[in-house]
């Protein structure tokens, strides 16, 4: 029974048990409702954990980023600090305003947090890398230590300067902090190098020796250099020791007293670039002037002046080239001439290339060609290229002058229009009458050029080879000879202007010669065609004695012959007065036909006839044919006169027997006897060839005795053998030779036979 | 099989020992005492946990046991009777528990109110015999199915609260 007791008492437990109240705990689940809820209704603040399973509050958040910061040493990344704490990283920064809130010494940065005792930390860190390196700038730091560099400046560098960290800020560049003994270190390297420099040397190539940065290296130059300059505060300058600075000086100054002048290149050579200003600066005292080359002092230029006067005083000439310095070219020549020459003195001078001729110098010059512009001149007369030029000029001159018509209209018009313009303006009276000048200037100009440009086209009566010839010579004795070819160009329109005018006078005066010398000529000509037309009678007269058949043969002969030379006479006479430079002398009969054909119609009319006789068969047709010619040509035949025949004959014969008397030539001799034997025996003249001398004899043989007929004969044959060239004719001419006395005197001797008797 | 908290609470329930029926007079006595201790224990597990969810007693002779369970839903509760006898061939047999008031209103209940346990409690229970008592009846069998079947019931709208405190 006590087992039931037992069991009683254990429903009454069990009972108990049931009935006892449950503990009133709150489960995990309550919980996270109750805080859930009391978050809603705002009565509690709290930041979850990352795995959402805790609460913190903000106050022991913000303690626990102070632990962290503290164990890590003073820096923590927000990063980091959220990963220890486990909670986001936004509650972080949320909560970083209170963390910061009254601290100081706390600093967040680039999502860091950074308290005091960190910075002390690296502050003892820089100094200590400062002392090491002497230099240090906050560009390097922000790379080691990852922070900002206006961190590290303001928070880091400058509060610690002079306390943690030993040195000293850069007064140019506050980024940079060195100390004392660098840049004593520094200074005395500069000195050095600096002291060491003696010429120009680039700034870069300094650097490049001493290793130091450009920038200390300028902030420190003032400091030390009292030896030299800098060009400028870039890498390009250049240092310039002073030592140089005064050489140079000392050079430019020497060189400008010794000499006058200073040149552009010489001090480009020694380095100065800017020479212009160099020199003002350097010569401020002096009076210069610059050219283009260089500089030269007003001493120059005035005894460049002095040198011109006394080549104008002395008639001669002066080379500038010779005289300046050889290093003046051609440029500043001209810049000196340009402000040396006066007016007066350009009036009185030449500038050829860098000669300065006086025109005295020249006048004398070209007295020398005053003798070959004549002759050139009376040359371009003879062979009618003035005449031509003087008709090329009437055929040109009528465009010239329309032109210059024109011009003058233009110029009308423009002035007109000026003159309204400065009407209008009112007061512009000075205005206009400069303008006006100008034009009228402009206008003389162009005339002037205009007529250069018609001397070109002008006649060369000399030629530019033959003044430089003798310019050649003349200048080479003064040794001026590189001048002769521009000295031509200048004196070769003088000389042509004069050559023409000399050609001028000499054409007017060779006009007016003319004229009495074509009325003297004219008479002679009558004279002697009258005389030979006299000839041509009597031998006319002669020929007819002669039989019949030869009679036939000495006509043509004579035709031939003096005929010809009448007509040729008469046409070189027409030729002459119609201006025509042909000479007839050798011409044939169809040339002679030819030129007259060309000749004007009434000339051509008369003159046709006459060539036509001479080759016909009758002396009378050619007489009548010169009479009509000779009337054309004004010029009239003398009537025949019988007394003068006889003296004409007479001295024909005198004539051929002086001719015999002279003549070695053998079958001359013949010819001549047999002549002078017809005009004895027939008191008539004969003309007539060697080959009609056989006929001629056996006509005379009734004039001759029998042994002077067989004498001639003889000599004859001997004559004909000797001319046929046969092999008897060296035997001929020795024979021939032996007759020769004989037969000129039987000419000599002869005596008209009809005298003889009487 | 059973889920984590159940077999936590399981394990917290001491075993019982002796393999005895309500025929077996002196044994039985012995049997009833375990499971009065078991009991105890449970109940005191369930309050230390804020998790009383019963309340029983039984008979004299401690074959017949009854009393209310209840289940807080949506911060409501909702209590039922429950009741159940000691089987003859019990502990080889599992107590067959019951709610009366459901009985007709959920397809998982025998007649009379019986609720029908999960397919595991048998092989579990057969495999634990003698070791499994009441209170491990309570918490593997009625605890699973009001956890299941109330919620349920509640939302079909076949239970309702009734305003009453207890």
């Amino acid at each position: 029974m006590a087992d039931w007791e037992e069991i009683k008492r254990l429903a009454a437990d069990f009972q108990k048990v049931q009935l006892s109240s449950t503990s009133q705990k709150l489960s995990e689940r309550n919980c996270i409702e109750i805080i859930n809820y009391l978050k809603e209704k705002k009565i509690i603040d709290l930041i979850f954990t990352v795995d959402g399973k805790e609460f913190l509050t903000p106050s022991h958040l913000i303690q626990d980023i102070k632990n962290e910061l503290f164990v890590s040493g003073g820096r923590i990344n927000l990063v980091e600090l959220a990963k220890n704490i486990g909670v986001d990283l936004a509650h972080i920064t949320a909560h970083l305003k209170d963390v910061l809130k009254g601290q100081k010494d706390l600093h967040s940065i680039l999502g860091q947090l950074i308290d005091s005792s960190y910075i002390t930390k690296i502050a003892g860190e820089i100094n200590e890398k400062l002392a090491q390196q002497g230099q240090i700038s906050i560009s390097d730091l922000t790379i080691q230590y990852d922070l900002s560099a206006e961190f590290l400046q303001q928070q880091v560098v400058e509060k610690h300067l002079g306390k943690i960290i030993h040195g000293k800020q850069d007064t140019n560049d506050p980024r940079v902090i060195f100390t004392e003994s660098f840049i004593a270190r520094c200074k005395a390297k500069i000195r050095g190098a600096l002291c060491g420099l003696t010429r120009p040397t680039p700034v870069a190539s300094i650097l490049n020796q001493i290793s130091l940065s450009e920038k200390l290296f300028f902030s420190l130059f003032d400091q030390t250099s009292m030896h030299g300059a800098l060009t400028s505060r870039v890498v390009g300058a250049q240092y310039i020791p002073n030592v140089y600075a005064r050489s140079q000086n000392e050079w430019v100054n020497n060189f400008y007293k010794q000499n006058d002048y200073l040149e552009y290149d010489a001090l480009a050579r020694l380095g100065i670039s800017d020479y212009k200003s160099f020199i003002k600066k350097q010569l401020s005292s002096e009076d210069l002037v610059f050219l283009n080359s260089c500089a030269a002092s007003k001493r120059v230029l005035e005894r460049a002046e002095a040198d011109i006067d006394e080549c104008i005083s002395s008639k001669s000439y002066l080379d500038l080239q010779s005289n300046l310095p050889s290093v003046f070219n051609d440029k500043d020549i001209r810049l000196i001439l340009d402000t040396v020459l006066t007016k007066q003195k350009q009036q009185q001078t030449i500038v050829i290339e860098n000669f300065i001729l006086s025109k005295a110098f020249i006048e004398n010059l070209s007295k020398n060609f005053d003798e070959l512009v004549k002759e050139k001149a009376k040359a371009v007369v003879e062979s009618g290229k003035y005449q031509q030029y003087q008709t090329d000029i009437q055929i040109s001159s009528s465009k010239p002058q329309k032109f210059e018509e024109v011009d003058e209209k233009v110029d009308k018009r423009e002035e007109r229009r000026k003159k309204a313009a400065g009407g209008k303006s009112g007061g512009g009276t000075q205005g206009r009458e400069t303008k006006t000048k100008s034009t009228k200037k402009a206008k003389k100009h162009v005339e002037e050029e205009f007529e250069t440009v018609e001397r070109r086209q002008q006649l060369q009566v000399v030629l530019s080879e033959d003044i430089a010839d003798l310019i050649q010579k003349e200048l080479e004795e003064d040794g001026l000879d590189e001048l002769s070819e521009p000295l031509t160009q200048y004196l070769l329109p003088q000389l042509n202007e004069k050559g023409l005018e000399i050609a001028g006078e000499i054409y007017a005066a060779t006009i007016a010669d003319r004229t009495a010398n074509r009325r003297q000529t004219h008479n002679e000509l009558q004279n002697k065609l009258n005389a030979l037309i006299g000839d041509v009678r009597l031998f006319e007269k002669g020929l007819k004695l002669l039989p019949e058949e030869l009679q036939g043969q000495l006509v043509k002969y004579l035709l031939k012959t003096l005929c010809t030379d009448i007509t040729t006479e008469i046409l070189n006479y027409v030729a002459a007065e119609q201006n025509l430079n042909t000479q007839t002398d050798n011409f044939t009969n169809e040339q002679r036909l030819k030129f007259v054909n060309e000749l004007p119609p009434d000339l051509k009319k008369s003159l046709l006839p006459l060539i036509k006789s001479l080759s016909g068969q009758s002396i009378d047709e050619f007489m009548a044919a010169v009479e009509e010619s000779l009337s054309v040509c004004s010029m009239i035949i003398k009537k025949i006169d019988k007394k003068k025949d006889r003296t004409i004959v007479l001295n024909h014969k005198h004539v051929l027997l002086e001719q015999l008397n002279k003549c070695d030539d053998l079958a001359l001799v013949l010819h001549l006897t047999t002549l002078i034997i017809f005009t004895t025996a027939t008191q008539c003249m004969l003309h007539a060839s060697g080959r009609h001398v056989a006929a001629i004899l056996s006509f005379l043989k009734q004039y001759l005795t029998d042994g002077q007929v067989a004498e001639l004969t003889s000599y004859h044959d001997f004559v004909t053998l000797m001319l046929s060239g046969g092999s008897e004719a060296e035997s001929a001419k020795e024979k021939l030779k032996e007759k020769i006395q004989t037969v000129k005197n039987i000419a000599n001797e002869f005596k008209k036979p009809g005298a003889e008797k009487s | 099989m059973v889920d984590e908290s159940t077999r936590k609470t399981l394990s917290s329930i001491p075993l019982l020992k002796t393999k005895a029926g309500p025929r077996d007079k002196e044994l039985w006595v012995q049997r009833l005492k375990e499971e009065y201790q078991s009991l105890i224990k449970y109940v005191q597990n369930n309050k230390d946990a804020d998790n009383d969810w019963f309340r029983l007693e039984s008979n004299k002779e401690g074959t017949r046991w009854f009393g209310k369970c209840w289940f807080i839903h949506d911060l409501l509760k909702y209590e039922f009777d429950v009741e159940f006898d000691i089987p003859v061939m019990y502990p080889s047999t599992a107590p067959e528990i019951a709610l009366p008031e459901l009985d007709g209103k959920t397809a998982k209940m025998y007649r009379g109110g019986k609720i029908c346990l999960s397919d595991h409690f048998k092989p579990l229970w057969a495999r634990n015999v003698p070791k499994f008592g009441i209170a491990h009846a309570m918490a593997l069998g009625l605890g699973p199915w009001l956890a299941v079947e109330i919620p349920d019931l509640i939302a079909k709208g076949v239970v309702t609260h009734k305003e009453k405190t207890g």
